[in-house]
């Protein structure tokens, strides 16, 4: 790997290399457990935190806007000119889990026949600086399981640049060749064996600092994949869903959009595309009136599917889930994740003895 | 980029949310993961409050009638005709020929100046907000059994509870952060019970799930303290050391029928008995109930408090009573006073005493005779008793359920009307004004667990437009009352000195924490959580008597199925706010796409004993008239009712006939029946 090591007081002195010729975003603590990506301004830039819980609002945002406008018309003469705000970025601070996110979201928009311009502008102009969880007081949510997921606590790719706090020194390692251009600025030097060893062994001693979310995910995928799960089983899920919608906005790989066209003055539309969710009932219904997703338990056995079904995994060489623990959070009937890949656990033994599956 | 932590304003529970903005105004809306009601969870309606926020048709300048049309006008012209009107109405007519009627959407700060207005300058107190015709019931039970009219625990004591008892509410649909909560509660063992004749998502989880004929709510409460006593499953201590009244509830109580009140609901005794047994077992144990019940008189209310004192569950963890506000500012609409025969902080109109603090603060004799409800209002309105009318907000055809809200306005000789966007009460306004939005202005609202919180400004508002509390206290100086309030946070602090719970309740404590739950005064900066906690001691709770019941008509012969109201579970479509909002728009719509015509519920079993499938013409009678609608046929209503959605209350009016509206007000139970059209 290229590595690199840097003093933690030079991180900030990095930060202000992005902010040369980027808007960065990086992470500031809020009122208690609330944190945010937010500017870093001279103003602010003192308070920007290496080791905070991860900021719940997902950073798929900024490639992904939770409300973007696409499209001004004029309604009179049908005449319109794109809508493109993009400016270059970078995320200083983003975590291993929310960077596999954003490789989901590459996929989705740009990794088929059509690719997604919108997307592309913003994706093109952004920088990733991926910091490793170290931290299990700080850094490590209670509902976090990226190690299930494989997508951390280090990243293997899929950033510009990755660092680690190792206590003392930050170890850093290039993932492009604009992160490895970084390389170059004075208070980077070369990494050493031993640094690299302190990496390895702090790793595999935070993989065994992680609480009490699990997700055991490879019985799931096969249940789902073979159509074993019962109607039964899901209806248990879809009775505790309280289609807010919310595990679908907080995932940071899931996708769902609707556009609509909004009027903005006498003459004038926006047309804007918004953050839509499959856990509603209106997201199906189809003019006409039916709806092949109405009742919540469908809708629910809609997205475990599309997130552990092995159709999907092998499409993207992964299950569409990278262990945040942000639908943990965002559940009010305790059904993300993992409660979910337990329960369907839990009826294969239990349904499979009592009952035929149809 | 900027994250500002606020208070969402959709429905009673208040969400702690944060909102992001850009140059471009609010781009997001996520939950606040450290505020002690949602703790991360919101509902769809909150994640959408930013597509909300940015709407562009907004009423841009104040709109005066003339020669038929609404046209722009100043505000210095708008509110010199109201002026104008207003103070020629009362020379001619007296005070009480005008009215004001807020929304429970309305501020503190904005239903505090409004009721200010009407009664120490107009010289009111024709004065209401939203529903408040059925809160008074609750006002006048929690007032005499416990001594304040409000939730006495917190929504955060779901996690503790032992036992929760929902009556009639579909949490998942109104205030689903709270349904959560309950949904959680029982996944970690707490007893749930569920009374109510529509089985909804939380009833699914239900231990026990007594689903009871409409309007018999009081018998089944009745039954189960009965059994409560019956069984010895009573807090001696509690009730010796905190409650009077208990010999004389005690004699009444034990000529309770069970059997035959669980006849009369329509439920088995020996769930009622498991009901209450689970209740009264639990360590501790919550009840919470809604606008619904309140609607059906002060009795049922009486009886749940009743049975929250049999069992200790008053002033400890875990334990208590939640009013459910489907409004966010239900509360706090009747905390600053906006009733006809209440002042701020509960105090009664009658009570000279009161007056007088209040008019020596407000430099105004005080009018002493309560003033009408907003259905009086408009039964006034469409008699020519009532000549005008100050709207903040409100929309009465949207709500009114008693008679054709858009008529009696069209009666009036002056409306005035405080709003966002035009709507269907605009067709009868001569002076409509434009308020700013949610993040427009910095304001309170107070939950349904008393938390009075900041909903935060957070982008300007569009020029022409002006908050709606200023836009009173201009209008206040034009009538020769300067009250000299330049900011929101000046007419909290003077909030705080109308209403003793509101004491220390400023904007700087309020923003310290996540707002303070009132009692908020200078001995209890931090708020109260728990309402009668210790140290509060003594005698102070009273039991009600529970009257041995009479029988009520049975449903006739000729009208077998009861009417249910359904209360606002299908309302939210027709909210201006909701109807903003591409997703919101979509998903509070959808029944209406697929029964377009309206609907009215029946149970499978009823409808296939009329031979009517789902989606067919149907048509319902009563004695008082009939309608045609169409049937949605679920399993989710009982056998034996029929159910009509709050918004159809044209066809509630229909069947239902006219009806009084004075305080007490309850609604009588209506009979129909339902043949294939």
């Amino acid at each position: 790997m290229r590595a690199r090591a840097l003093d933690p007081g030079d991180v900030l002195r990095l930060v202000d290399v992005l902010r040369r010729d980027r808007e960065v975003l990086a992470p500031f603590a809020g009122r208690g457990r609330d944190t945010v990506f937010d500017t870093v301004t001279d103003a602010n830039r003192d308070r920007l935190q290496v080791h905070l819980p991860n900021p719940y609002y997902p950073p798929k945002r900024f490639v992904f806007p939770h409300i973007q406008r696409m499209l001004r018309i004029d309604a009179a003469s049908g005449r319109f000119e794109p809508l493109h705000d993009e400016k270059p970025r970078a995320i200083f601070g983003i975590r291993s889990c929310d960077v596999a996110g954003i490789h989901h979201q590459d996929r989705f928009f740009l990794g088929g026949a059509f690719r997604d311009v919108y997307y592309e502008r913003f994706r093109k102009s952004l920088f990733l600086v991926n910091v490793v969880c170290t931290d299990p007081e700080r850094d490590i949510d209670e509902n976090c399981f990226c190690v299930c997921a494989e997508t951390g606590p280090a990243a293997r790719d899929h950033f510009d640049l990755q660092l680690m706090d190792l206590g003392g020194v930050f170890l850093a390692v290039a993932g492009s060749e604009a992160g490895e251009a970084l390389f170059a600025e004075p208070f980077f030097r070369k990494a050493t064996p031993d640094l690299v060893e302190r990496r390895r062994r702090l790793l595999a001693d935070v993989r065994g600092r992680f609480k009490a979310a699990t997700s055991w995910y490879s019985a799931a995928t096969r249940l789902i994949t073979q159509g074993k799960v019962t109607e039964e089983a899901w209806e248990e899920v879809g009775n505790r869903c309280l289609e807010c919608g919310g595990c679908v906005y907080v995932c940071p790989a899931c996708n769902c959009f609707t556009v609509t066209d909004r009027k903005t003055g006498p003459e004038t539309v926006e047309r804007v595309r918004i953050w839509d969710a499959c856990a509603l009932g209106g997201f199906t219904r189809m003019a006409g009136g039916h709806n092949p997703r109405k009742a919540v338990h469908d809708r629910r056995n809609r997205r475990f599917f599309r997130k552990l079904a092995h159709y999907f995994v092998q499409r993207e060489l992964s299950v569409a889930c990278v262990g945040c623990g942000r639908c943990v959070n965002v559940c009010h009937g305790d059904v993300g994740m993992p409660s979910v890949v337990e329960i369907l656990r839990r009826r294969s033994v239990q349904d499979e003895r009592h009952e035929p599956v149809r | 980029m900027g994250h500002h932590l606020t208070t969402c304003t959709f429905c009673g529970v208040g969400c702690g949310i944060l909102l992001e903005t850009s140059e471009a105004g609010v781009i997001g809306a996520y939950p606040s993961m450290s505020h002690p009601t949602n703790a991360g969870k919101i509902c769809v309606r909150g994640w959408n409050v930013h597509e909300v926020v940015s709407a562009r048709d907004r009423i841009r300048a104040p709109l005066v009638r003339r020669d038929g049309e609404l046209r722009e006008t100043g505000w210095d012209e708008a509110l010199g005709l109201i002026a104008e009107r207003f103070e020629a109405i009362r020379r001619a007519h007296g005070p009480d020929a005008i009215g004001f009627l807020a929304s429970s959407r309305c501020s503190n700060e904005e239903t505090y100046l409004l009721q200010k207005l009407a009664r120490a300058v107009i010289g009111t107190n024709n004065v209401d907000q939203g529903t408040s015709v059925h809160r008074f019931h609750s006002v006048a039970a929690l007032t005499e059994m416990l001594g304040l009219p409000a939730s006495t625990a917190s929504i955060a004591d779901l996690e503790r509870t032992g036992a929760v008892l929902i009556d009639e509410a579909d949490l998942a649909r109104q205030m689903p952060t709270v349904g959560g909560r309950v949904i959680r509660a029982k996944l970690r063992g707490a007893s749930l019970i569920a009374v109510g004749a529509r089985r909804h998502r939380v009833a699914e989880h239900a231990d026990v799930f007594l689903q009871t004929r409409p309007h018999t709510a009081v018998f089944l409460y009745g039954a189960m303290a009965k059994i409560m006593v019956d069984r010895g499953l009573v807090a001696r201590s509690f009730i010796q050391s905190r409650c009077r009244g208990y010999e004389a509830f005690l004699d009444r109580i034990q000529d309770y029928d069970v059997l035959w009140a669980a006849d009369r609901c329509g439920v088995s005794p020996d769930r009622i008995e498991e009901a209450a047994v689970a209740f009264a077992r639990a360590p501790s144990a919550m009840i919470l109930y809604s606008p619904a019940l309140e609607s059906q008189g002060i009795e049922p209310i009486q009886a749940l408090i009743d049975l929250a004192l049999l069992t200790g569950n008053i002033g400890k963890p875990g334990a208590g009573l939640l009013l459910l506000a489907e409004h966010n500012n239900v509360q706090g609409g009747c905390d600053m006073g906006m009733m006809p025969d209440h002042l701020p902080g509960y105090q009664p109109v009658a009570d000279p005493a009161a007056r007088a603090r209040l008019g020596a603060l407000w430099g105004a004799d005080l009018p002493d005779r309560p003033g009408l409800n907003g259905h009086a209002m408009l039964d006034a309105a469409a008699e020519g008793r009532l000549k005008a009318i100050w709207l903040g907000r409100h929309t009465p055809g949207v709500t009114a359920t008693l008679r054709d809200a858009n008529e009696s306005l069209a009666r009036l000789e002056f409306v005035v009307q405080q709003h966002l966007f035009l709507n269907e009460a605009s067709q009868n306004a001569d002076v409509v004004l434009p308020v700013v939005a949610f993040g427009e202005e910095r304001v309170t609202f107070t939950n349904l667990e008393r938390r009075i919180q900041i909903a935060e400004k957070v982008v300007e508002p569009p020029a022409g437009t002006m908050p709606a509390w200023e836009q009173v206290v201009r209008f206040a100086r034009r009538l020769g009352a300067d009250w000299r309030l330049e900011t929101s946070a000046e007419v909290m602090n003077e909030i705080g000195r109308a209403n003793p719970h509101y004491a220390a309740a400023s904007y700087d404590n309020l923003a310290r924490d996540y707002g303070r739950q009132w009692p908020c005064t200078h001995d209890r900066p931090l708020g109260t959580a728990e309402l009668h906690a210790p140290p509060e001691a003594g005698r102070r709770f009273q039991f009600t008597l529970i009257e041995r019941p009479e029988t009520p008509p049975d449903a006739p012969k000729e009208f077998p199925f009861t009417l249910l109201f359904a209360y606002s579970l299908y309302y939210w479509n027709k909210n201006v706010l909701i109807q903003h909002s591409e997703t919101l728009k979509r998903e509070y719509q959808i029944l209406l796409l697929d029964y377009p015509e309206g609907f009215v519920e029946i149970h499978p079993d009823d409808a296939a004993a009329l031979n009517v499938r789902d989606g067919a013409p149907i048509r319902v009678v009563s004695a008082a008239g009939a309608v045609d609608s169409f049937a949605r046929v679920t399993a989710e209503i009982r056998t034996g009712v029929v159910c009509i959605p709050f918004f159809l209350h044209d066809i509630v009016r229909r069947l239902r006939g006219p009806g009084g509206a004075a305080p007490g007000f309850r609604t009588p139970p209506t009979f129909v029946r339902v043949e294939k059209a």
